[in-house]
């Protein structure tokens, strides 16, 4: 079952999106970028960034801007326009349609158009590694019939049935999913690489209707780049009586350098531009081109050119018969809309924030390709999964929540993992269901509790219990607990594990946040006595396994430290403890040298004495103790 | 959660179409493991070419000032800096003298010279383990009559 791709052709620049389990994902061209520059060389069949790297070379055969020549006839105002900007040769075809003249053939703009669509076809192929064969592409809302006709040819052209053609401002709603607002007017306001729009739209029943389309056909990026490089170049000019735009290595870096600057200016408040060895001085010194450039600095060059785009928002506004407080939702689209001051007027214009996330330059594809998913019979909503709303985990040893399935997992999920007792002899340990992302078990909520009981008496660290958290499609919680030495098992069921209001997951999020700090003090804390009491469970053992070959001073020396330990293991602070853990363990250190020393160094009986101090294992009170989980336990046994 | 009921109930009837999203998913989730694998291997390939593209912005620079001032130490440390390039798979576009190719050039400029041959590299051009990892930006001699007259 093949997809179907949503395609954004644009003026400059093109891009492809598709539905991939539910969700739109915007695909890389073959040349690891999320945009193909609307560029085609027909003749040697380049398209995209390899047919506008030759561009200057070849300028009579590389065709830019045809959209604006789709589905117009010779003699229309716009194709007149063009005709002025462009190198190549525009013609007078069939039925008196614009069509482009190269080398003695005559191209469609739809061919020229065929290419770019080709390629979008191509390049989603080989990401999906599967054939594409539909697609839904986009089209400006002023497009009429004939241009809309003309676009479904490209794509015919180019191999793709066109499910449908929808225009952009309605993808660009689509893409942040606007549909569902029934009632509601939207206004899109797209400043891309070479073009303005604006539309105003109405949602009946998950119809658009285009109430009423405005713009600017020739404003956009390329413009404001235009602005800081003329800034920079005058700036030099004056100051070394050289015009840099009359070199053109030159000029090339000093627009590169502006681009930078007027996309670094959207996220900083100061951007350098810092090109040495620009040039060369008459005498034949080098010339360095510095300077800083604020986001103030270039609002005021651009100022003029965001407020051309203002104009036919009014002019727009008044066809749709609405005042700005009569919109209800505001989309941008387009690069440009990047830039904090456009927001702001946009945001100041409509007394209202304009919805952000989805990247401006991929809005419109992304929109094509949910109306494909649709068209496809991906619904979304079915095919949503569920996710765990917060962490669900168990209460180990000094009551700590050990977390078993991460918060946002999707289910159904499963996992398991193995723990032991924690003290020695302990024959039952009860499992505590927790949730939430507090580190202490008193913070989080209790799920639910059960016991397993029957372990057959063993020194603590040694059973096998193995936890296992399991979750269905439906949010039901099956948590069970199996003894692996007697197969022993015992399960509780949770229902309502996943269903949580957002409410109640933002309160839990909040309350993680805020205790953040004193958590992990207080998680410190009990890993500090958890540790401590691991010592002092070693050192018996220590001292038991010695036997008689060590001085019985020493011995006396290891138990009255031991004691010490023990007494203040409760009660003590974190410095008491820390202090006695050192002195226990300096102390054992001694009982090991003296083992040494009084016997041949011969087998040692591994995994019994364990000269670090603390083992694995914590020790009382609680009800079960972690230990790594069950790959590393297996190895474990290999290495024994 | 927002994301709630995964499966519709009305769907719950239509064993058909419950059939044909497991396939679906299963299609994509198979898809996705292939491309990760993909993915994967590009990674270990490229994952340095972000960083090596903003490090070349240093090293052009460096070129321009020794062409500048031909300087003895300057040329230890270029060289030394290209040695880490070579290294790390960055191998430099030979386009001097060259027929004009597309996929490894940028045109800025033509001037007079042999007609579609590379006359002059103004940006110097980088490939990254076999892929494009910045094409040079090159004047190419030739006709200028191609050029529409305004």
């Amino acid at each position: 079952m093949s997809k179907i791709i949503g395609i954004d052709l644009g003026t400059t620049n093109s891009c492809v999106a598709v539905m991939e389990a539910g969700k739109p994902k915007v695909i890389p061209s073959a040349e690891g970028r999320n945009i193909i520059p609307s560029v085609v060389e027909p003749v040697k069949n380049l398209v995209g960034d390899v047919a506008k790297r030759q561009m200057i070379l070849n300028p009579k055969n590389t065709i830019y801007s045809v959209k604006r020549l789709m589905g117009r006839k010779y003699a229309d105002k716009e194709v007149e326009r063009t005709k002025t900007m462009v190198p190549y040769d525009i013609k007078s075809g069939k039925n008196g349609m614009a069509v482009v003249e190269i080398e003695g053939k005559t191209y469609s703009p739809q061919e020229i158009s065929a290419k770019i669509l080709q390629k979008c076809k191509t390049d989603a192929e080989s990401y999906l590694g599967e054939t594409v064969s539909e697609a839904v592409i986009t089209v400006p809302a002023y497009f009429d019939d004939s241009q809309r006709q003309a676009t479904k040819q490209a794509g015919e052209i180019a191999g793709l049935e066109v499910k449908r053609i929808i225009n952009e401002p309605t993808a660009a709603a689509l893409a942040y999913g606007l549909d569902k607002k029934t009632g509601q007017t939207i206004a899109v306001y797209d400043l891309g690489g070479g073009t303005f729009d604006i539309s105003v739209l109405e949602i009946g029943d998950g119809v658009f209707e285009v109430k009423a389309t405005n713009g600017d056909t020739h404003l956009g990026g390329d413009d404001f780049d235009q602005e800081i490089l003329d800034w920079l170049a005058d700036d030099f000019k004056k100051e070394n009586g050289i015009d840099l735009r009359q070199d053109k290595q030159a000029l090339q870096r000093v627009r590169d350098a502006a681009e930078k600057a007027k996309i670094e200016l959207s996220s900083s408040m100061e951007s350098e531009v810092n090109l040495p060895f620009i040039t060369q001085s008459k005498d034949g010194q080098p010339l360095h081109l510095t300077r800083k450039i604020t986001r103030a600095q270039l609002e005021g060059l651009v100022d003029g050119l965001i407020q051309k785009t203002m104009e036919p928002v009014k002019a727009c506004l008044k066809d749709a018969k609405k005042k700005p407080a009569e919109i209800n939702e505001i989309i941008l689209v387009g690069g440009m809309t990047r830039m904090p001051k456009v927001q702001q007027l946009v945001k100041e214009f409509f007394g209202k924030q304009p919805h952000q996330g989805v990247n401006p330059d991929e809005v419109v594809a992304v929109g094509a390709a949910v109306q494909g998913g649709v068209l496809g019979g991906e619904v979304k909503d079915v095919l949503l999964l569920d996710v765990t709303p917060l962490t669900l985990g168990i209460e180990t040893l000094g009551r700590v929540s050990t977390p078993l399935i991460e918060r946002n997992t999707t289910v159904p999920t499963a996992k398991s993992q193995v723990f032991s007792t924690a003290a020695d002899n302990q024959t039952q340990v009860e499992i505590n269901v927790l949730q939430g992302e507090r580190p202490m078990a008193a913070d989080n909520k209790s799920l639910g509790r059960f016991i397993l009981d029957g372990i057959p008496p063993a020194p603590r660290g040694i059973p096998q219990i193995e936890v296992a958290f399991d979750i269905d499609a439906n949010g039901i919680l099956k948590v069970s607990a199996k003894d692996k030495a007697t197969g022993k098992v015992q399960s509780i069921v949770i229902k309502d594990a996943v269903g949580l209001s957002d409410e109640e997951i933002e309160k839990a999020k909040k309350e993680a946040e805020l205790h953040a700090e004193e958590d992990k003090k207080k998680k410190d804390q009990i890993e500090k006595r958890n540790q401590a009491d691991g010592l002092i469970f070693t050192a018996e053992r220590t001292l038991k396994d010695a036997g008689d070959k060590v001085e019985a001073d020493l011995k006396k020396d290891v138990e009255e430290k031991i004691k010490a330990l023990k007494d203040i293991l409760d009660s003590g602070t974190d410095e008491e403890i820390e202090t006695k853990s050192k002195e226990l363990s300096d102390s054992l250190q001694k009982v090991g040298e003296a083992m040494y020393k009084n016997q041949e160094p011969k087998s040692e009986t591994a995994g019994q004495a364990e000269p670090e101090g603390n083992g694995p294992a914590g020790s009382k009170k609680s009800e079960s103790e972690e230990k790594p989980d069950k790959d590393k336990a297996e190895e474990g046994e290999v290495v024994d | 959660m927002a994301k709630t009921t995964s499966l519709k109930k009305s769907a719950a009837s239509q064993p058909a179409e419950l059939e044909n999203k497991l396939k679906r998913a299963l299609a994509d989730y198979d898809n996705l493991e292939k491309r990760i694998e993909r993915e994967k291997k590009d990674f270990l390939l490229f994952f340095s070419a972000q960083l090596i593209r903003k490090i070349l912005v240093v090293m052009d620079d460096l070129e321009r000032c020794q062409n500048h001032l031909g300087n003895d130490g300057l040329s230890l440390i270029i060289q030394k800096f290209q040695q880490l390039l070579k290294e790390e798979g960055v191998v430099e576009i030979q386009a001097v003298g060259q027929e004009f190719d597309p996929e490894l050039m940028e045109a800025i400029e033509t001037v007079d010279g042999p007609k579609g041959k590379v006359v002059e590299v103004s940006l110097k051009g980088y490939l990254l383990n076999g892929k494009v990892l910045r094409p040079a930006k090159v004047t190419v001699g030739g006709s200028t009559e191609n050029r529409k007259e305004k």
